[in-house]
């Protein structure tokens, strides 16, 4: 006798889960509970003494500042690694490891490194050490996904222990920028996962212990030269699931948790557990990018029209429960380049039919189900961003657009995306530093693969206010002209502005001293300390 | 016998290759590059183009694919694209915990289903067996993610007897274990239930009781070991689908298992770590099968594997 069954199945990988109701959950929790004995309170967890948990929806993928890019990543790295500059909580570039930058002509700038600034291993950090950095991220082999953004670059050189010069191939305003790179000791490998694990920098914390997509453990740096942190350390801990991460709060074994919640969840902690919760504007940019080539949207008329038909103030109220506030442009109000002057589109339906009947797309049954068009959406899987999709979808259809979700994990969407594949599709900006982004967005030579110019848009006047920005470094003319080239993006809509979304932060009330940086930045985490705790 | 399982050793092979050709064939489909996706959005079209060039991903799929079996033949599964280690090194982290929790879900599943099946066939149409329906309909019916932060919230939070997520001692593994194990319980349990009830009136049991066997005897020593054999071939063939289940229930708990790292590989583009995840799914999930025909001749001697 022979047995045979056919049991190769397949397997199913990463299917999007609908989202689970913190607040319905009680009800069946405590039905359930009350059929068990003992309830109790949850016990409080201990945590080790002054040291900080904080929970994370994503693990960094790597730690070395030449290869952080992700914003978990660098976030945590400069922890770890001190940078010449950094961006303050208004996003002005403050020095750091420098003492003076000064530009000898607009190509040549000499950077003097402070004295006395320490590695973890007790070395002193020297000009030796920033020139390896910035020369081991420009060698043709390094991998390095920062040596396009630092191709301007021609040299650094050396010129005395804490001198050196850095050299550009030609006139580039945003240099400054590149001074944000974490600086790692002389002679530092990045080609092994075993190197990872063995970072040394010369910041506030030092890398204990790193498991990918588990946590991160960093310790206080004891001889920091800025001085030490009252905190005896941080662990960053990978909580993939919002609502996981909600209830670990509650629980006590999470301290601090900054913007990885879903924006429902911030009323359910304000009211069942004792946390400390800021809301403090951010500048996160949230936009629908179009697809300029696309016989109906490289119609300025039709993309008006979408703008006057997208109601965000009742996204932002019902879908994101007010943590947003409905943007102008790429740059938030705190920017010092921000232009507020531009035209900007409140929702009007009406203003959206006429457009659209004005740019000859009549609605062929008036108030009927026949629709005037019909566009495709692109977003993630994520279950706020189908929500939000869904709410464009009815909206649209008011004034007669019949808009098709289509719902991709991470990958195939920023695939599609950075190929063009698209009709309209919702990402969104962190972190902009300089406006010299405007240049990688939309000039016209920026379009992929040269740049992400997705939507393939084309104005020269922009083309030649960026250029002009980018050689300009004069900040009153560089704000000058970033701020016409607002205006124009403004009027052309190569990108439907949707939000800036705002920056949130729950805590215990015993942590401390936490600053909300528009960027989600941890940089304020070397002041923080636990009220009630003994530190160190 | 040998012969037997010598021939399913060898269709080991080319079940494997089917697997690890189709996964290779669909993740280069898709749309992502993992090149766009490790240098960034800045970098130039020339340091794209160098680094596919040594990456091999400039050569024709099916070059690619020969060189991906080379490796494969050596026990070579490249190295991770983003992680800078070795797949293996990377999967034998991670797989441990997968299996873990798979087990101990099975474990759970076996356990729930043998006490509520035979205690709900012993008590036939009593509360017993109603309670038994009722837990296998909620068990089918409640998905993961729901039951998963459900239990949580009675026993971590209201109750304090267990942690939340991650993985730790034998008291981190009880919610994940659970949540992943129900669905499987609940198929189990009716099917103990049904396959119980079909034994228990052959002629065997009656001449079990006519020796004057006990009561006990005859359900546990004779009923329940008859009726086995279709709820091995249940817990071998569900066993791919607690492997597959233990990705939603990895990402809930924050369980650091393969599920995840397989996700975090298909969003990321890295090939060979997703080949090489698939690859380890892949051979667990036969094993289990092999070990399925394994115990098919522990629980009826009668079985033979030969003609």
């Amino acid at each position: 006798m022979e047995l045979t069954h056919s049991s190769k199945r397949a397997i199913s990988l990463s299917k999007p889960r609908p989202k689970v109701k913190l607040d319905k959950i009680p009800i069946f929790a405590a039905a359930l509970a009350a059929l068990l004995p003992g309830c109790r309170p949850a016990p409080r967890v201990e945590r080790p003494p002054g040291m900080l948990v904080i929970a994370l929806e994503s693990g960094p993928t790597r730690l070395d500042p030449r290869y952080a890019t992700d914003a978990t990543s660098a976030r945590i790295s400069a922890l770890i690694f001190n940078s010449l500059a950094r961006p303050d909580e208004n996003l002005r570039l403050q020095p750091e490891l420098a003492q003076t930058w000064q530009a000898l002509d607009d190509r040549t700038y000499i950077v003097r490194v402070k004295q006395g600034a320490a590695f973890h291993d007790g070395r002193p950090l020297t000009a030796a050490d920033v020139k390896y950095t910035y020369d081991s991220v420009l060698k043709p082999d390094s991998r390095s996904p920062k040596r396009g953004a630092l191709r301007f670059l021609e040299a650094v050189d050396w010129l005395g222990p804490y001198e050196l010069r850095f050299r550009l191939s030609g006139p580039f305003a945003p240099f400054l920028e590149s001074l944000t790179l974490g600086i790692v000791p002389e002679g530092a490998r990045s080609d092994d996962a075993s190197g990872e694990q063995r970072l040394i920098g010369s910041g506030p914390f030092s890398l204990a212990e790193y498991l990918p997509g588990e946590k991160v453990v960093l310790k206080s740096n004891p001889a920091y030269w800025e001085g030490p942190s009252r905190l005896a350390g941080v662990t960053f801990k990978v909580i993939p699931d919002a609502v996981v991460r909600a209830l670990e709060f509650k629980k006590g074994t999470i301290d601090l948790i900054q913007n990885d919640l879903e924006p429902d969840m911030v009323p359910w902690l304000r009211s069942h557990t004792d946390a400390a919760i800021e809301i403090r504007e951010g500048d996160i940019f949230q936009y629908v990018g179009i697809n300029l080539e696309h016989p109906i949207l490289k119609r300025r008329e039709v993309r008006e029209a979408l703008a006057y038909a997208i109601d965000r103030g009742a996204i932002i109220r019902h879908l994101l429960k007010g943590l947003a506030i409905p943007a102008t442009g790429l740059l938030a109000p705190g920017h010092w380049a921000y232009e507020g002057s531009v035209p900007q589109r409140a929702y009007r339906p009406d203003e959206a039919k006429r457009l659209l009947d004005r740019a000859g797309f009549a609605d062929p049954d008036g108030e009927g189900p026949l629709p005037r068009f019909k566009l495709s959406y692109k977003t993630t899987n994520i279950d706020l961003r189908k929500r939000i999709a869904e709410a464009l979808k009815e909206q649209l259809s008011r004034v007669g657009i019949d808009l098709e979700v289509r719902t991709y994990e991470w990958g195939t969407f920023y695939g599609d995306v950075k190929q063009g594949n698209f009709q309209l599709y919702s990402l969104e900006w962190v972190g902009v530093v300089d406006p010299d982004i405007y240049y990688n967005l939309f000039h016209s030579s920026s379009i992929p693969p040269n740049g992400n110019n997705r939507g393939r848009y084309r104005n020269t006047e922009i083309d030649k206010l960026l250029e002009q920005a980018r050689r300009n470094s004069a900040l009153d003319e560089r704000k000058r002209l970033y701020g016409k080239i607002q205006q124009l993006l403004a009027t052309d809509l190569p990108y439907i502005p949707m939000w800036w979304k705002k920056n949130v932060v729950v805590r215990k009330p015993e942590v401390r001293g936490f600053a909300l940086y528009p960027d989600g930045d941890f940089g304020s985490l070397k002041q923080v300390f636990l009220a009630d705790r003994p530190t160190p | 016998m040998r012969r037997f399982f010598l021939h399913r050793l060898l269709l080991f092979l080319p079940t494997l290759l089917g697997a690890v050709t189709l996964v290779f064939a669909l993740i280069h489909v898709v749309p992502g590059d993992p090149v766009e996706a490790m240098l960034g959005e800045t970098a130039s079209n020339a340091d794209k183009e160098t680094l596919r060039r040594e990456l091999g991903l400039d050569q024709p799929l099916s070059r690619q694919y020969l060189h991906f079996l080379a490796g494969l033949a050596q026990g070579d599964l490249g190295r991770s694209l983003y992680r800078q280690s070795a797949v293996m090194e990377l999967i034998s982290k991670r797989l441990p915990a997968t299996l873990e929790l798979s087990l101990a879900a099975l474990g759970v599943a076996i356990a729930l289903a043998f006490v509520l099946g035979i205690a709900a066939a012993a008590r036939r149409d009593s509360w017993v067996d109603r309670l038994s329906l009722l837990f296998s309909m909620l068990g089918l019916a409640m998905p993961n993610f729901w039951l998963g932060p459900l239990l949580m919230i009675v026993f971590s939070i209201e109750l304090g007897w267990l942690p939340v997520s991650g993985r730790g001692g034998p008291a981190h593994l009880v919610l994940p274990a659970l949540t992943l194990g129900m669905a499987m319980a609940a198929i189990l349990t009716r099917m103990v239930r049904s396959g119980l009830l079909e034994t228990i009136h052959e002629d065997y049991i009656r001449t079990a009781r006519a020796k004057g066997l006990s009561e006990r005897s005859v359900w546990l020593k004779h009923a329940l070991r008859n009726s086995l054999l279709s709820v091995i071939t249940v817990i071998g063939l569900q066993f791919g689908s607690l492997l597959a289940g233990s990705i939603i229930t990895e990402s809930i708990f924050s369980w650091p298992g393969l599920g995840r790292l397989t996700i975090e590989a298909i969003q990321t583009r890295d090939y060979p770590l997703v080949q090489g995840c698939v690859l380890a799914i892949a051979v667990s999930y036969l094993l289990v099968n092999l070990m399925t025909d394994f115990l098919y001749r522990l629980v009826d001697p009668r079985i033979r594997y030969e003609r």
